[in-house]
């Protein structure tokens, strides 16, 4: 058998007609027509993710403004030049797809899952170049102090991003829960590379890339449970 | 003028507030986003439920339409989630499980002809769901690859693949079976 024969036989069989309950449409429309309404179309989706990138910036810089701005001030020129647009690049990235996953039918040009991956996968290599120094000091207490920061400045880029999104569709709630998370959490890191002056290698290498995995668990676990809660009609709005 | 054309500008009427654009809209889409629902093996009355809920959701999401883009992989990612959520919600109170004990049964049976036509679902019953879906959305809503993958959140190459891969299903299972003679029009 070949592909045209299936084609026809698929043709022929979608040619039948389908009939739809006349008594059903007149209710859905008698049920869309009661809060019909102009709506406005949502921002370009460049604004938006311009929105995003902005916010993530302006909460690194006021959470650093705020703590003190040791971390760069620390930095070399070449470490500075590394570091910050391999946090830009992907805090560009992740605003993208958060965008496209609160719009239905975007197309996805990477998988929140991916990006995630790829970000981690990044900023690990990058740090791993620059900073050499693998002696530590109060490894887990200063680790813990600094994972907590980077959270503490994730939660609310997650909010600002909440807001300038809220009005959107996700038809995949873990995944854009997957990209929020991801982005906040690299707001959060963008913090701590601008705070934190300590350069020992295992503490940025686990500690401040574990802000961005704890933040995108977070994110799509809440997006979970936002889901599994919601009852009909079943998504949530962003 | 593409077939798309008409739709984009009913769905910024629609948007506009014009109660006709979204009724033209309702009774022009609907058949096929009944027979979508209809496909992935939902029954008539579940599909009807499934068709109101999209409505409505369509409704509350229409700010999400972007114009000048396509509407149907917009329709028909939002009837998708619909349909997944609702699969997701029978599973949880055990509907689903009773209904999966009955599926291989349905899959293993070849397509029964009704007619001179064979049925459409009975003939993707045959097919894996993401195969089924790809197929429908190509087939049956006349979408394009590109369009398929918006609405499906995946990449081109990945709905090709699936779409490959759901022929080459088809020619295997329908291959022998008596309809094929009596509906490819004799052609080889």
């Amino acid at each position: 058998m070949k592909d045209r024969e299936i084609d026809q036989i698929l043709e022929r069989a979608a040619q039948v007609p389908h009939e739809v309950d006349a008594r059903l449409l007149e209710r859905v429309i008698g049920s869309i027509g009661q809060s019909m309404s102009a709506v406005r179309p949502r921002p370009a989706a460049g604004v938006l993710v311009g929105g995003l990138v902005l916010i993530s910036a302006a909460v690194a810089l006021a959470g650093a403004a705020l703590r003190g701005f040791h971390g760069i001030q620390k930095m070399n020129g070449w470490e500075r030049a590394s570091v910050f647009p391999a946090l830009i690049v992907p805090i560009w990235l992740a605003s993208a797809a958060l965008v496209s996953e609160t719009i239905p039918g975007t197309r996805r040009r990477v998988s929140p899952a991916a990006l995630l991956a790829t970000a981690n996968l990044a900023l690990l290599a990058i740090f791993a170049v620059l900073f050499r120094d693998y002696h530590t000091v109060n490894f887990l207490y200063q680790g813990l102090i600094c994972l907590a920061t980077g959270i503490a400045y994730a939660i609310p880029t997650a909010f600002g991003s909440w807001l300038l999104l809220r009005h959107g569709f996700a038809v995949n709630p873990v995944d854009a829960g997957l990209a929020a998370g991801t982005l906040a959490g690299l707001a959060g890191v963008t913090m701590l590379e601008l705070h934190c002056p300590n350069f020992e290698a295992l503490h940025v290498l686990v500690w401040h890339t574990a802000v961005i995995l704890v933040s995108a668990a977070g994110g799509a676990y809440l997006h979970g449970l936002i889901r599994r809660s919601n009852s009909k009609p079943s998504s949530p709005d962003y | 003028m593409h077939p798309d054309s008409d739709l984009q500008i009913l769905m910024e009427l629609y948007q506009e507030g014009d109660l006709a654009a979204a009724t033209t809209l309702i009774h022009r889409l609907s058949p096929q986003l009944h027979r979508f629902f209809v496909v992935q093996l939902a029954s008539r009355a579940e599909a009807d439920d499934l068709l109101q809920e999209t409505w409505l959701r369509i409704h509350k999401a229409r700010n999400t339409y972007r114009s000048g883009e396509p509407v149907l992989p917009w329709l028909y990612a939002i009837a998708r989630h619909i349909r997944v959520d609702h699969y997701r919600k029978e599973r949880r109170t055990g509907a689903r499980h009773r209904r999966l004990e009955d599926a291989p049964e349905l899959a293993a049976r070849p397509p029964e002809p009704s007619g001179d036509t064979p049925e459409l679902a009975a003939i993707l019953a045959l097919l894996p769901d993401s195969q089924r879906e790809v197929l429908e959305m190509m087939k049956v809503a006349g979408m394009s690859l590109e369009e398929v993958a918006r609405a499906t959140s995946s990449s081109v190459g990945s709905v090709k693949q699936k779409a490959h891969r759901a022929y080459e299903n088809l020619r295997k299972r329908l291959s022998g079976v008596e309809f094929v003679k009596r509906h490819s029009g004799g052609g080889s």
